[in-house]
């Protein structure tokens, strides 16, 4: 009987854990380790972060879906890993007490680690607010209704929605932030008393740590899909401060250095900063009882899969299989990364160092919708490991589709989305012979009425999934 | 390129989105289809 262990029920983790638990749950010892009883539906915290849905829409109960699969739960934190000798200790939530939890095959799954300590003043412990999290997404919530009242009273706001470090990722999720704040802030007639801000590192608006997506339009002319978003985000009346990225957060302002080496800052009434996210937060240990982190993860704590690391930007860019394909460790070959936990090649994104030596590069970005495509990929590999002894599945970001929905309103009736379909994520020159090297009859940006429906769509949908419900399996990552 | 006042009209139209709707998720299935054979 083979052990599964994996660390962490996010999107990665639960959807390695669903299908593991179909496929061998009966004869396996399949066993899910997660700091939370609740799967958190992240995509859903822009709308908690406005008021727009109640917490316990955007969670449900993870040991009852697990019963469904013949799969452990157990509620704690791994506090260190020991791959020499196949164990993790965990650190239970209930007991308390630590635990060793012996594994064959581990897979590490624990998302982002949102690393506010990265700038200083950043984060909800501090000045700024978070959507990352559930607690910090409520907490963010509760600081914007009353900042509501405010106007409500007259009191003009000035709201800072983006990026709080130079390396941040996920420019999307505040984006989607700040387009929902202007429609919530229009439905409830004080939008004239709000100044909306969105400070961002991207070098151009729609860049969205993608390199931008151009798309092909009627006539075969191809257009820059970041014009969509800038035209969206001009009719919103929102401000861009581009190209920038912060170093410090006090009280009332957000300190920033340009593309340009040039430094600066901005006043703030509310700001939701998106921060520097790292990898694993445990360390690993050899059989001696040494640190061997570094062996494992590259220095952001990010677990080294099979992918091709050291390259320059450029010869990233013409080397698209340098991106993972099983997420297997090559040191550790029974342990796999899933979703955000792995560690990429490299930015794709053009990475800028400005004239004082500091990095500003939006990350490469890791949705929900890539995470459960990896945790698919890792559990039909060890499914195979275990039953054939060899992998036949594969799935680099180089070959996967990204949707992203950045709505404006959760309305079905007059809300708004834009939709953006990007494939592959990762460019790849070498099988689509064209300047973006996508396939421009797949990617797309489209704003319109039909992408928040397909947005609703997709949130049904994919808790419907993430549920085990009928059909489950149909239904795509 | 900035959106057009026929592009705007587009945006609100329902009866079009209803048909960009069908369009975007055959884009999807499209590429989810290559995913799933992966």
């Amino acid at each position: 009987m083979a052990k599964v262990v994996i660390i962490g029920a996010g999107f990665a983790g639960h959807t390695a854990a669903m299908y593991l638990g179909d496929a061998i749950g009966k004869e396996h010892d399949i066993t899910v380790i997660h700091k939370f009883d609740i799967f958190g539906f992240v995509p859903s915290w822009v709308w908690l972060g406005i008021g727009a849905v109640k917490p316990e829409e955007t969670t449900f109960k993870l040991k009852p879906v697990y019963d469904k699969f013949n799969v452990n739960f157990v509620q704690g934190t791994v506090t260190s890993v020991h791959p020499d000798e196949n164990y993790v200790i965990v650190n239970q939530a209930n007991s308390g007490g630590e635990a060793s939890v012996e594994y064959d095959y581990l897979v590490v799954a624990t998302g982002a680690h949102m690393n506010y300590d990265a700038t200083p003043g950043l984060g909800p412990k501090k000045f700024t607010e978070s959507i990352c999290h559930l607690d910090s997404a409520i907490q963010a919530r509760d600081s914007y209704l009353q900042l509501v009242e405010k106007m409500k009273r007259g009191e003009r706001q000035r709201l800072v929605i983006g990026t709080g470090h130079p390396m941040a990722a996920c420019q999307g999720a505040a984006f989607e932030y700040i387009t929902n704040i202007h429609a919530d802030l229009t439905q409830r007639g004080v939008r004239d008393k709000a100044e909306l801000v969105y400070l961002t590192n991207e070098p151009a608006i729609g860049d969205f740590g993608v390199n931008g997506i151009n798309v092909v339009k009627p006539g075969g002319r191809i257009a820059r899909g970041g014009d969509l978003i800038d035209a969206a985000m001009d009719d919103f009346g929102i401000v861009k401060s581009i190209r920038r990225g912060v170093k410090e957060v006090d009280e009332k302002k957000i300190y920033w250095e340009d593309f340009e080496g040039n430094f600066g800052e901005d006043d703030y009434d509310f700001a939701m900063l998106i921060p520097q996210s790292r990898g694993v937060k445990f360390p690993f240990f050899d059989k001696n009882g040494e640190d061997i982190s570094s062996k494992v993860t590259n220095p952001g704590g990010f677990v080294l899969a099979d992918g091709i690391y050291g390259l320059s930007y450029d010869e990233l860019v013409k080397t698209p299989d340098a991106w993972p394909a099983n997420y297997q460790n090559p040191q550790y070959p029974n342990i796999f990364s899933a979703g955000i936990a792995f560690a990429p090649p490299g930015p794709i994104s053009v990475p800028h160092v400005t004239k004082n030596g500091t990095s500003i590069t939006p990350g490469a970005p890791r949705t929900g919708m890539i995470s459960g495509v990896i945790g698919r990929v890792v559990a039909l590999n060890i499914i195979d490991l275990i039953k054939e002894g060899r992998m036949t599945h594969h799935e680099r970001m180089s070959e996967m589709l990204a949707v992203c929905i950045a709505s404006n309103g959760k309305s079905l009736w007059n809300g708004s989305a834009i939709v953006m379909i990007i494939y592959p994520i990762v460019p790849d020159h070498t099988r689509y012979d064209n300047k973006e090297g996508r396939d421009l009859f797949v990617t797309r940006v489209e704003r319109g009425l039909s992408g928040a429906w397909l947005k609703q769509m997709v949130e049904t949908t994919f808790m419907h999934k993430f549920k085990g419900n009928i059909g489950w399996k149909y239904i795509p990552e | 390129m900035r959106p057009t006042q026929l592009d705007r009209f587009k945006m609100k139209c329902k009866i079009y989105q209803v048909w960009r709707f069908v369009v975007l998720n055959l884009k999807i299935l499209k590429a989810v289809d290559h995913s799933k054979r992966a």
